[in-house]
């Protein structure tokens, strides 16, 4: 697309030419997510403050038949931001107000553009939070959320994003501007919000939201635990979870990435340690004590070699960003990765971890992991040179064969980073062609023009060939 | 040959005899005094399918059911041809207590799945009415909760995943059997509620709950309205963590008490509980409560249990029940205005509000000449409607005697986006086969 073709000065029009990008150098910063393997350049990004100015824009695409796609902080890591036939970025940046909050019915109306962590800054001298709090909460906003119905650490107590969504205004496909659900917790009818939360940014364009906000819990524990082996850690879990306590968080380091956080950090863990188990509780004082004691027994009784306690809200504070930095510590273990985001029923963790090992130790690519245990939610980040083309197809082999242990053992390919363009190949690993073609109506429904975030979780006849079927 | 023998013996030979309940009890699955031409209890995935093929051939249409305790809910239907239940689909499929999450039949009944769960200290947290004959596949289809929503959400936060049989006789999956998962859309939340009209739910995967140590009822009577609701709204704005908080107005569960009343329920471990007693007796003190009673054991169960029933408290005796969704804060005008309202009208209204979920049960019963007077209930309705519409929230009138449904619509308007409500139906059940013209805008 050309600097002089008329729908970029159309887009002017609506938004003024200063919230336009056309030029190559500041259009390379939009062609990826967190996902960076995958890239792909838009034509153009533009940066609307309203419903109305989206609907415009929306209905011009429409005009001149080209795709368009929603994009939020760009920290998502399965690629649904990218333009993969080129086309329109519509970035929500500004749309950044937090419109409401009403504390006494605990619940706040945003716009799409509002880091996470922004809302909870925003309410907590009122004793209030935003529970989901994936670990990019700092950059990730709350629009990209929804799209991708992103989970986080306290998931494994209060749920997903969906969980937390009341209503939601969005632009649709043809740009009519329309509001699902409300201020309300029920409303009659198909919950067309439930649907279009976590449809990564087919069915429309999410320009305001109605959240829940949540009390802020009397009292936390959080405990550290250093083990010897992963397996230890990993009975810890079942246990933890057969005596009956659902932690507000349950989440696992291995060695590797202990090394990384330490290397990185220096939060002073054991280089030599096996995994890390961090287990929060969360709710009234009273009782909170005993469940810690619980846990420190079950701990002693999987050869836990190191117990800590978080003393006071700082100590807490730095646990949690031992674990939430972890990502920014894999550059230093290799030039390129990709975080996988299968889920496991909790039982079957151990062999599915063992079976992890063994798929790197066949393919030669080193796998750190570092994740929800509580939900089995794994992460296994896959480490590479993107440069070295024969390790680039042994990631890929890795990548199919971690996703087909985690379909075998009842689980699914992702938990809460979404298909995007990196999974869509192994959604028949979980989905039957019946199951797709029923997801394929139903986006027909919403995007039946079909530029509305193209080339996105559906696999193709390619994918079907790769995985042998 | 008559049409209703025919039908009998083409339906016999798809579920044999045992599979089709017999002509004299039909009026068991009435609705809206309709009597069906047949009700059938398939066994199988297999003879579902096979049933909805013949409705199919035959132009009839079938209204998917699990144990029936809200088959009334919906407009009045143009003609009932076939209820197809699912209720001998009653296994448990897979469970693994570790993974705190199972896989049921969806005519299982939420009672006898419970039972289950119990023997390895778990439960799923779910508390609609008739715990003994509703089941899970229509808990999910009608998204059903009851008073410990308020803790522990409703069938949509414990879905997870599950098998339909679309009107095409295909089977579908949705979701996962994982606590998290988002791989493609999340297609559980279109089935979640849609009322059977989408497809017949077969099998349901969810998330579980361990069994709490110990569970309590508090039950706090006041002078008026405003007081209760006063105490509510402090304790959900706490850090106390009730799994129900529930106002009472003209009838309360039990002890059918007059005055206004809250009844909080507290379960976790012990220590825990009685920490949160404490706390509740002292807001309650301090607020004006005239009367602070502590129920467990037995008296709790019994209850708990009558707490649940609400909605069904007049049933057997012509009511209209009435489901109100409003902001937490909207609650006590909406009430006050139901009350002044109905205050002389010739017939009573109870009224419970389930304080932390903004959700509103009014029942009208007792009606002066033994009947619902329908032009006079039609109006005391519309206006209550637009009382809460006229605050962002919405009412459903989820019982009502037929005549009286057809003078209002038991929905209400959805507004705009109801046109892609309509597309979703007529793409996922192109032949129309499926619990016709009873939700919303008669779809």
């Amino acid at each position: 697309m050309k600097e002089n073709d008329p729908l970029i000065s159309e887009l002017a029009n609506i938004v003024g030419s200063e919230h336009v990008i056309t030029d190559p150098t500041s259009l390379s910063v939009y062609e990826c997510d967190g996902a960076t393997v995958f890239k792909a350049l838009p034509d153009v990004v533009v940066f609307p403050t309203t419903p109305q100015e989206i609907s415009a824009i929306v209905k011009l695409a429409n005009k001149h038949n080209v795709p368009f796609v929603a994009r939020g902080a760009g920290t998502g890591l399965s690629g649904g931001m990218l333009t993969v036939n080129g086309g329109i970025i519509i970035a929500l940046n500004r749309m950044n107000r937090i419109l409401e909050i009403d504390i006494a019915n605990q619940q706040a109306v945003v716009e799409p553009g509002v880091v996470n962590l922004w809302l909870t800054q925003a309410v907590q001298d009122d004793g209030y939070y935003y529970a989901p709090d994936p670990s990019s909460q700092q950059a990730c906003s709350i629009g990209g959320n929804i799209a991708e119905n992103s989970g986080g650490p306290h998931t494994l107590k209060y749920g997903v994003t969906s969980n937390h969504v009341l209503g939601l205004e969005v632009v649709l496909t043809d740009g009519e501007i329309v509001e699902f659900g409300g201020a309300v917790e029920e409303t009659p009818g198909y919950d067309i919000r439930g649907v279009m939360i976590g449809s990564e940014g087919t069915f429309g364009i999410v320009t305001k939201a109605v959240v829940r906000l949540l009390r802020k819990p009397e009292g936390y524990q959080t405990l550290l635990g250093v083990f010897e082996t992963i397996d230890d850690a990993s009975n810890v879990v079942s246990s933890i979870i057969a005596q009956g306590i659902i932690p507000a968080a349950l989440e696992m380091m291995d060695h590797f990435v202990i090394k990384a956080v330490e290397e990185a950090f220096h939060w002073g863990f054991p280089l030599d340690a096996g995994a890390v188990l961090i287990v929060e509780l969360d709710g009234i004082k009273a009782g909170m004590q005993g469940q810690a004691e619980q846990i420190t027994e079950i701990f002693n009784e999987n050869n836990c070699r190191e117990t800590r306690y978080a003393k006071d809200e700082e100590d807490r504070q730095q646990i949690w960003k031992s674990r939430k930095s972890a990502f920014g510590s894999f550059g230093r273990l290799a030039p390129n990765y990709i975080t996988q985001d299968g889920v496991v029923p909790r039982t079957q963790l151990p062999k599915v971890l063992r079976r992890i090992a063994e798929i790197s130790e066949k393919y030669d690519i080193p796998i750190a992991n570092v994740f929800h245990a509580g939900d089995g939610n794994i992460h296994p980040i896959v480490l590479f040179d993107e440069r070295d083309e024969d390790q680039c197809e042994r990631v890929e082999a890795v990548n199919m064969e971690i996703l087909r242990a985690c379909a075998e053992a009842g689980g699914t390919i992702t938990g809460e980073h979404g298909i995007g363009v990196e999974k869509m190949d192994y959604m028949p690993l979980i989905f039957s062609p019946e199951d797709l073609a029923v997801m394929a109506t139903v986006k027909d429904i919403f995007n039946p023009s079909g530029l509305c975030n193209p080339g996105k979780i559906f696999p193709t006849a390619e994918s079907y060939a790769k995985l042998g079927l | 040959m008559s049409n209703s023998n025919q039908l009998h013996e083409n339906l016999v030979q798809i579920v044999d005899e045992a599979g089709l309940l017999p002509e004299d009890q039909l009026s068991r699955y009435a609705i809206d005094d309709i009597n069906p031409q047949a009700v059938v209890l398939p066994r199988s995935t297999h003879e579902i399918q096979e049933v909805l093929s013949y409705a199919a051939d035959s132009a009839l249409s079938v209204i998917p059911a699990g144990g029936g305790t809200k088959l009334g809910v919906g407009n009045p239907p143009d003609k009932v041809d076939l209820v197809l239940s699912t209720s001998r689909l009653d296994q448990v499929l897979e469970y693994e207590p570790g993974d705190l999450t199972v896989t049921v039949e969806a005519g299982i009944r939420l009672a006898a799945l419970q039972a289950k769960l119990a023997e390895h200290g778990q439960y799923l947290p779910l508390d609609p009415p008739y715990a003994d004959r509703c089941t899970i596949g229509g808990i999910t289809a009608t998204n059903a909760s009851g008073p410990s929503r308020f803790r522990y959400g409703s069938a949509r936060d414990r879905v997870l995943g599950m098998r339909v049989v679309q009107s095409s006789g295909t089977v579908i999956k949705s979701g996962g059997k994982v606590v998290k998962n988002v791989a493609g859309y999340d297609l559980n939340k279109l089935y979640l509620g849609s009322f059977g009209t989408l497809g017949v739910i077969t099998e349901v995967s969810l998330k579980l709950q361990p069994l709490p140590e110990i569970e309590r009822t508090i039950l706090l009577t006041f002078n008026d309205v405003s007081e209760t609701v006063n105490v509510a709204s402090e304790i959900s704005g706490s850090q106390l963590l009730p799994t129900s908080l529930n106002l009472f107005v003209n009838g309360v569960p039990l002890t059918d008490s007059p005055e206004p009343c809250l009844l909080i329920g507290l379960d976790g471990p012990s220590e825990t509980v009685e920490w949160q007693i404490d706390a509740v007796k002292t807001v309650a003190q301090q607020n004006g409560a005239i009367g602070v009673e502590l129920y467990e054991g037995q008296r709790q169960q019994e209850l708990q249990g009558a707490m649940c029933a609400f909605p069904q408290v007049g049933a057997g005796t012509p009511t209209v029940v009435c489901r109100a969704n409003l902001r937490m804060t909207d609650v006590s005008g909406f009430i006050n205005t139901a009350l002044e309202a109905n205050e002389s009208a010739p017939w009573r209204m109870r009224a419970t509000g389930l304080m932390g979920s903004g959700v509103v049960y009014l029942v009208f019963s007792e009606f002066s000449n033994g009947d619902v007077p329908v032009e006079h209930t039609a109006e005391a309705i519309a206006n209550l409607r637009e009382a809460a519409t006229n605050v962002g929230g919405n009412l459903i009138v989820e019982s009502a005697p037929t005549a009286l449904k057809r003078q209002i619509d038991v929905w209400g308007s959805v507004g705009r986006s109801f046109e892609l409500m309509k597309s979703i139906k007529t793409k996922l059940d192109p032949i129309g086969l499926l619990n016709i013209g009873r939700f919303v805008g008669g779809i």
